[in-house]
């Protein structure tokens, strides 16, 4: 797991240190590149279990696409963000989610 | 008609919540001659796309009689029928916002607590304290009955197709009854895409299809069929226990036992007959509604949306009874809207007629066709 | 809240729903035919347009006027770019949300809004979906679909794992794994239920020569693992494709990856009213459509995978019939000469073996393909000796030929219909080269035969770019190692990124060696605790010390914390490989207590029990 550094067809360069943004996971700061979404910066610092289900199967990444509800995180207290296709914004707060999600009033 | 594929004492026309529990009933008193028609799968008219939603707060006595009954017999369900339907007396909380209406729904109240129902009336101030996740604004009033509650409509279905079934009962499903056959003012058999059936009492209890079903007897019920759309959002831990409701807001909304929000309101402007497209109008004034009174709505994401058919009566409330031209010939459509919650007590009434000619249980004469002769038909106020 | 309000709705001439090949093509033909591309609106999910496209490393088959031979998401910057040119209006990150009775609702994740739209026609090119399999544990983090896999590494660049099972033979298997190698991954094996590689034979030759065992009548029957995957469990299955027990297997990865097909993406044509039928050739439920791409629903139009499961190149004609037609509705002008030269095309494409499917599954709707009419034999001779030539290995009448366009002396010869397995004229061959680094499937090699030693040119795709003289591991067509070999030079091909490697491989191996590896850089630790690697064994192996004990003692192997529970078993099996001494006759060394790690404290703790005993 992690970023790729060299590939022998596509560009991988990274942009700029300063283009880096952290935000949290489970209190835990995590760096991240404009182009990331939640679930591609947990990856790539190692990430991969996002949730766990009611009955505490863990969860993490399936489709990419946002298409199966593999990956709910819960996002500045919000519950059922898809961490897949989110883009990641500095300095949010993501939790594993647990089960539903607790709702937010 | 020369090929018989089979003869019935009762052949019941829809597999809803209707046909399935008159099937059960007819059993139960011993009357297991009975078959089932329905021309798709079992659930798959209104019944499989309701709210799911019981309640006994109604505005008239009748009307709460029948659906307290109806209340005993979901209570009784798991142990009687044999299934659980995750049914779940978590109340409905009535929302008031509107002078008018708001008396009256003191005036019911009174009306209920004499057939000895629990209801509660919460001000504005009482509901927020309870349930802090509903905005207030504008409530005038509000009613409670704990004893409201609601279950999973395919269940139900299922649970009482199974347990006919056990008692002899036959179910045919992906059979449309095309013509119900009569002699001398009597039934005496219908026709369906699996042949010809004999019999002596015919069930019409086709839902949105009543009219339709009526004609194919030669006898006239005046129902019309109204599109009504429902949406359902992605889940959330289980903390809304009611089913809220609001006739003069026009909405209704409940918590699903896998933590869904499921939630509908009314469209005046819809035009009769069987639709089941549906509009982003809906979603977009509903959830907008629903945001306001509701604001952890907010946060969801709507999953699903389909459309059911209301099949309306005139005074919005259902018609059941015999015809008085076609010996034979039974009904009990024109729910209007209310007719999952209804139905069991409905079906017992129904199966007490067709086997001792009388109830015993709840009378529902007062629902028979007959009372559209009348000049003023008293409407039913209560109903979204 | 979402949108304040109520929305406008907005009207468009034509909707494009999905940016795939299949809808850029459609915007495209409808664009250049009613010359104003800004009443065409294309809406599509992804980050970028381009649909499978942009994740997409690797060339693609078909012909040139269908960008064979170009890599996949260069396709896509291509086609985009042709309708961003035409003006071809573009909405990304929008789902169409649903086709309600009373306006087309789109979703933009990025700004949170939804838009109503109108539209007097449709082309609905939504693709595919992945299949999901079951299997025991098979939600664990670490079981990822190969399409989230391919998403995450060429768009996001970021590896899920590093150790890689995959699920599935077909065209998408073989080409992950191959770029899961290309990344650095290590892909462990391939499982395939039935009895025969779905995919490309010519991509299936690709990752067979890295190495990647292609387990055939086999399936997976559990992932391994608490919380995330830590390994699979995989069984030969019966011709039921139910696994046979007592024939499982344990594969030690972190990540599984599944590529068991696809379906077409039917939710939307459906709420449009148009008629849908189950036609399992086609992919499963798919709308019924007209030969013009037409459904039964008026004004709606479909292309691509969602018509059925096939190809970009028939994607991309698909898209051109259904917009044509569109503009000629539009326009009121006649294009049906275009509209018949892409139906000829969509002919050609649809004659070979592997479009079997797709001519049966459009008979169910009455849409008749001819097959036949190509060649079926593959070449016999490689050539003149000791001639620097071209040999194609190229089994199966697929339908490509960039080989027979891309070579300059007009040495290769495909024909008429694009299905036909290529022939090398070998008195017009010079060997230049070109047609090995443009062949897609990497199924072009170069011979020559020497004095000493022969030449083998091999298409390379991969990192570091080797040195002239460096010493290399020689491999057969199946991953085998049958030699040790040297870069003879190596022809970069910086633009399109298809090296030619030639080695110098022992005489008669010509024929035999298929891929190589830079010893170098080939870090297998065979303890990990210690950090020692295949190469550090071996060494000492060929100084000869082949006693397992005296291996371990120079290198310390075994001595980690592990105890040797994961290195005994494969020193043993390398000094098997290199004396050619079974693992039975060899001997099996000491195993010392004890077994596991025991804590000091604990070991204190239990004296003084002992002592008070006493
Ligand atoms: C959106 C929505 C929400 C609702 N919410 C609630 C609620 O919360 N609580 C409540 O109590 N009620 C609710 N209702 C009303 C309730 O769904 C109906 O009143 C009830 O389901 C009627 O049941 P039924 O068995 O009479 O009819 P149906 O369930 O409609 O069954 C009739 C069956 O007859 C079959 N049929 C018709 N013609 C033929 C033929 N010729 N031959 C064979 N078969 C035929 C049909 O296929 C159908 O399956 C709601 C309705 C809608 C649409
Ligand atoms: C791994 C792999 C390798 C392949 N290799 C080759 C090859 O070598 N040669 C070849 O010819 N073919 C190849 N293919 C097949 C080829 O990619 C597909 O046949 C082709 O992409 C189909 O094109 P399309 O436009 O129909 O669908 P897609 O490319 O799948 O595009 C559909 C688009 O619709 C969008 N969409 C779907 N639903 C919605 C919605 N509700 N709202 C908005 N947007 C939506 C999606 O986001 C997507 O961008 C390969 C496929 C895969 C997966
Ligand atoms: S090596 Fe050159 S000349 Fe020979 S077939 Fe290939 S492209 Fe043609
Ligand atoms: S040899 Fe020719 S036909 Fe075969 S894959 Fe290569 S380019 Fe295509």
């Amino acid at each position: 797991m992690g970023r790729l550094v060299e590939h022998p067809i596509l560009n991988v360069k990274v942009s700029g240190a300063a283009e880096h943004m952290v935000f949290y996971f489970e209190d835990q700061p995590i760096f991240a590149l404009p182009s990331d979404t939640i679930a591609s910066a947990l990856i790539a610092s190692g990430i991969d279990i996002f949730g766990f289900t009611e009955h505490e199967h863990a969860r993490g990444f399936f489709c990419a696409i946002g298409k199966c509800s593999s990956c709910l995180v819960e996002v500045d207290g919000v519950p059922n963000v898809r961490a897949c296709i989110t883009p990641v914004r500095e300095g949010i707060s993501v939790r594993r989610q647990i089960g539903r999600g607790k709702p937010k009033w | 008609m020369s090929d018989v594929n089979g003869t019935y004492d009762v052949c019941i026309i829809g597999g809803g919540i209707t046909g399935t529990a008159l099937a059960y009933s007819l059993c139960k008193l011993g009357e297991t001659s009975v078959a089932v028609f329905e021309k798709s799968y079992l659930s798959s008219g209104s019944t499989g796309r309701c709210g799911g939603g019981i309640r006994q707060q109604w505005s008239t006595k009748n009307n709460v009689r029948l659906a307290m009954r109806s209340v005993k017999l979901f209570e009784n369900f798991e142990e009687d029928v044999g299934m659980d339907i995750e049914y779940y007396q978590g109340g409905y909380l009535m929302l008031s916002y509107d002078e008018e209406e708001a008396e009256q729904f003191e005036k019911n109240v009174e009306i209920q607590r004499e057939e000895g129902l629990d209801v509660e009336i919460l001000t504005p101030k009482q509901v927020s304290e309870r349930y802090p996740y509903i905005n207030t604004q504008d409530l005038i009033v509000a009613t409670f009955c704990q004893t409201d509650g609601h279950a999973n409509p395919h269940k139900a279905v299922i649970g009482y197709a199974q347990a006919a079934k056990r008692m002899g009962a036959d179910i045919y499903t992906h059979t449309e009854v095309l013509g119900v056959d009569v002699e001398n003012g009597k039934v005496v058999g219908i026709q369906t895409t699996r042949g010809y059936f004999k019999c002596n009492v015919v069930v019409n209890a086709s839902g949105p299809w009543s009219r339709q079903v009526a004609e194919l007897a030669g006898v006239e019920l005046p129902t019309e069929s109204y599109r009504h759309q429902i949406f359902v959002t992605e889940p959330l831990e289980n903390f809304f226990p009611m089913m809220a409701i609001s006739f003069a807001g026009n909405f209704y909304m409940r918590q699903a036992h896998h933590g869904q929000f499921i939630m509908g309101q009314g469209d005046k402007d819809e035009k009769p007959g069987i639709n089941y497209n549906v509009t982003f109008k809906f979603e977009k004034e509903l959830a907008e509604k629903m945001v306001g009174i509701f604001p952890f709505l907010k946060n969801l994401r709507i999953m699903r949306h389909w459309s059911g058919m209301y099949n309306m009566s005139p005074d919005a409330q259902p018609i059941i009874g015999q015809s008085d031209k076609v010996k034979g010939y039974f009904y009990a459509v024109g729910y209007s809207g209310h007719g999952f919650m209804v139905a069991p007590a409905v079906s017992e009434a129904l199966s007490e007629l067709i086997v001792f000619g009388k109830t015993l249980h709840t009378d529902v004469s007062y629902l028979n066709v007959d009372r559209f002769s009348n000049e003023d038909v008293e409407k039913e106020k209560n109903v979204v | 809240m979402v949108n304040e309000g109520p929305t406008e709705k907005k009207h468009v001439k034509a909707l494009v729903i999905g940016a795939g090949p299949a809808g850029l093509c459609g915007a495209i033909a409808i664009a250049e035919s009613i010359g104003d591309g800004k009443q065409i609106l294309v809406v599509d999910e992804g980050i970028v347009p381009g649909g499978q496209l942009p994740k997409q490393t690797h060339k693609f088959f078909g012909h040139e006027g269908f960008y064979a031979s170009v890599r996949g998401f260069e396709i896509g910057e291509k086609l985009v770019s042709k309708a961003t040119d035409l003006g071809v209006q573009f909405s990304m990150q929008t789902t169409v949300a649903g086709i309600y009775e009373d306006s087309i609702v789109t979703y933009d994740r990025n700004n949170n809004s939804v838009d109503e739209y109108t539209a007097d026609y449709l082309l609905i090119a939504t693709g595919a979906s992945e299949r999901f399999l079951v299997f025991r544990n098979n939600t664990l983090p670490g079981v990822y679909g190969a399409g989230a896999v391919q998403t995450l590494m060429n768009q996001y660049k970021v590896m899920p794992g590093e150790s890689f099972l995959i699920v599935g033979a077909g065209n998408i298997g073989l080409i992950v794994a191959y770029q899961l190698l290309q990344a650095g991954a290590n892909v462990k094996a391939i499982v395939e239920a039935s009895s025969k590689i779905g995919g490309y034979m010519v991509h299936a030759n690709k990752i067979m020569r890295l190495g990647v065992p292609i387990m055939l009548n086999h399936t997976i029957v559990s992932a391994l693992g608490e919380e995330r995957v830590q390994g699979a469990i995989v069984a030969r299955v019966d011709e039921h494709f139910k696994p046979i027990p007592g024939t499982e297997k344990e594969f030690v990865v972190d990540t599984i990856c599944l590529a068991v097909g696809l379906q077409p993406s039917v939710e939307l044509v459906a709420q449009t009213g148009a008629e849908i039928k189950y036609i399992s050739e086609l992919g499963g439920y798919v709308p019924i459509r007209d030969e013009n791409m037409k459904t039964t629903a008026d004004n709606v139009y479909i292309a691509g995978d969602l018509s059925g499961i096939e190809e970009a190149s028939t994607a991309m004609i698909e898209g051109y019939i259904a917009g044509y037609n569109i503009a000629q509705k539009i326009t009121g002008q006649d294009l049906s000469e275009k509209i018949s030269t892409m139906k000829d095309e969509l002919i050609e494409f649809r004659k070979g073996p592997f479009a079997s499917k797709v001519r049966e599954g459009l008979k169910k709707m009455n849409i008749l393909f001819p097959s036949g009419g190509y060649r079926e034999r593959t070449q016999q001779s490689t050539g003149p000796n000791g001639k620097l030539r071209a040999v194609i290995e190229c089994p199966q009448a697929i339908p490509c030929n960039p080989c027979e366009t891309s070579c300059p002396t007009g040495a290769i010869n495909v024909g008429k219909n694009i299905n036909s397995i290529p022939y090398v004229d070998y008195d017009k061959c010079i060997g230049c080269g070109v047609c090995v680094m443009k062949c897609p499937g990497l199924a072009i090699f170069l011979l020559q035969e020497k004095e000493d030693y022969s030449i083998v040119g091999i298409p390379y795709e991969f990192l570091p770019i080797p040195e002239n003289g460096t010493i290399v591991k020689l491999f057969d067509k199946d991953g085998r190692y049958v030699a040790d070999g040297q870069i003879d030079k190596v022809s970069v091909n910086r633009k399109e990124k298809t090296h030619l490697v030639f080695l110098r491989v022992p005489k008669g191996m010509e024929n035999i060696v298929r891929h190589f590896d830079l010893a170098i850089n080939s870090e297998e630790y065979v303890c990990r605790c210690e950090e020692v690697s295949r190469q550090d064994v071996e060494k000492v192996i060929d100084s000869g010390i082949t006693d397992y004990e005296e291996i371990r003692r120079i290198l310390r192997i075994g001595m980690g914390p592990c105890g040797g529970k994961t290195c005994r078993n494969v020193v043993l099996q390398i000094i098997a490989e290199k004396t050619k001494i079974p693992i039975s006759e060899s001997k099996l060394g000491a195993f010392r207590p004890p077994v596991i790690p025991l804590p000091i404290d604990a070991i204190v703790k239990s004296r003084k029990g002992v002592d008070k005993d006493e």
